[in-house]
């Protein structure tokens, strides 16, 4: 049972057009390698120091929330951030 | 400084907290309140914005003490882009769970005093974010025979509850 269609791309997509200043330039790619998905991310050069954040603390809250919702879809996820 | 122009903050923060929880499939609902009432007596934290998540999803936001609530928080504020010191306008909460932290907080600062005061000695905590830390400095502001300081690096740094000249003794020796 599931009303709600999750979609981690999406969810992905959406965050980081939320925090970079070209969110036309945010593209999220999806490969599956041998049962976990791989979220490819690449952001506009001028924008990877948004999306990494201080310490690389935004790039650490995208995973967790990746991680959390994708508890629901029963797959592995791993968010890549393309330099 | 207040938050510019709070009612657009909000209306973002709306707007991102919609696309979160539609594409992460979330049951999650949410509340977000400019200017909640806060007793006047309150001198940690006093948000501008303060959303109140709910619903059969809440869990997933409070496991390993609130780590994905705090991530929501942070990118919310990232896309924000409000000024470092700004970071303490818009909170988070979950079935209380932050306002409880915050509590804790205020009880643990006493215990630790407590002890300083009885043994002579330092006492450390155990690493906290930067705003769990400053709600211990503020809850100990007001006792003059102790002094805090935060120590350590990054995830690491951790808040340390002096005697109030023991530093200094500790240098002269």
């Amino acid at each position: 049972m599931s009303e709600q269609s999750s979609n981690m791309v999406a969810l992905m997509e959406h965050a980081a057009k939320a925090l970079v200043e070209k969110p036309a330039e945010v593209l999220v790619e999806s490969f599956d390698e041998d049962g976990e998905i791989v979220l490819e991310m690449t952001v506009s050069e001028d924008d990877m120091g948004r999306i990494i954040g201080r310490q690389g603390r935004t790039a650490r809250a995208l995973r967790h929330l990746l991680r959390a919702a994708s508890m629901k879809t029963n797959k592995r996820y791993e968010l890549e951030i393309l330099e | 400084m207040p938050i510019p122009d709070k009612i657009a903050a909000a209306n973002k923060i709306n707007e991102f907290l919609t696309g979160i929880v539609k594409h992460g499939g979330l049951r999650l609902k949410y509340r977000i309140t400019v200017d909640p009432p806060l007793p006047e007596e309150r001198d940690w934290e006093r948000p501008e914005i303060l959303v109140e998540f709910a619903g059969p999803d809440s869990s997933l936001l409070l496991d390993r003490g609130g780590e994905v609530l705090r991530a929501i928080e942070l990118l919310a504020i990232e896309m924000l882009r409000l000024p470092g010191n700004e970071h303490e306008k818009i909170s988070f909460d979950c079935n209380n769970h932050r306002s409880m932290r915050i509590e804790e907080l205020r009880i643990a600062a006493g215990v630790a005093a407590e002890r300083v005061r009885k043994t002579g000695s330092p006492y450390e905590f155990a690493p906290m974010s930067s705003r769990e830390r400053r709600i211990v400095h503020l809850a100990l502001r007001s006792f003059e025979d102790l002094h805090t300081e935060s120590q350590g690096e990054g995830s690491r740094r951790c808040l340390v509850v002096y005697p109030k000249n023991y530093k200094q003794e500790g240098k002269a020796r």
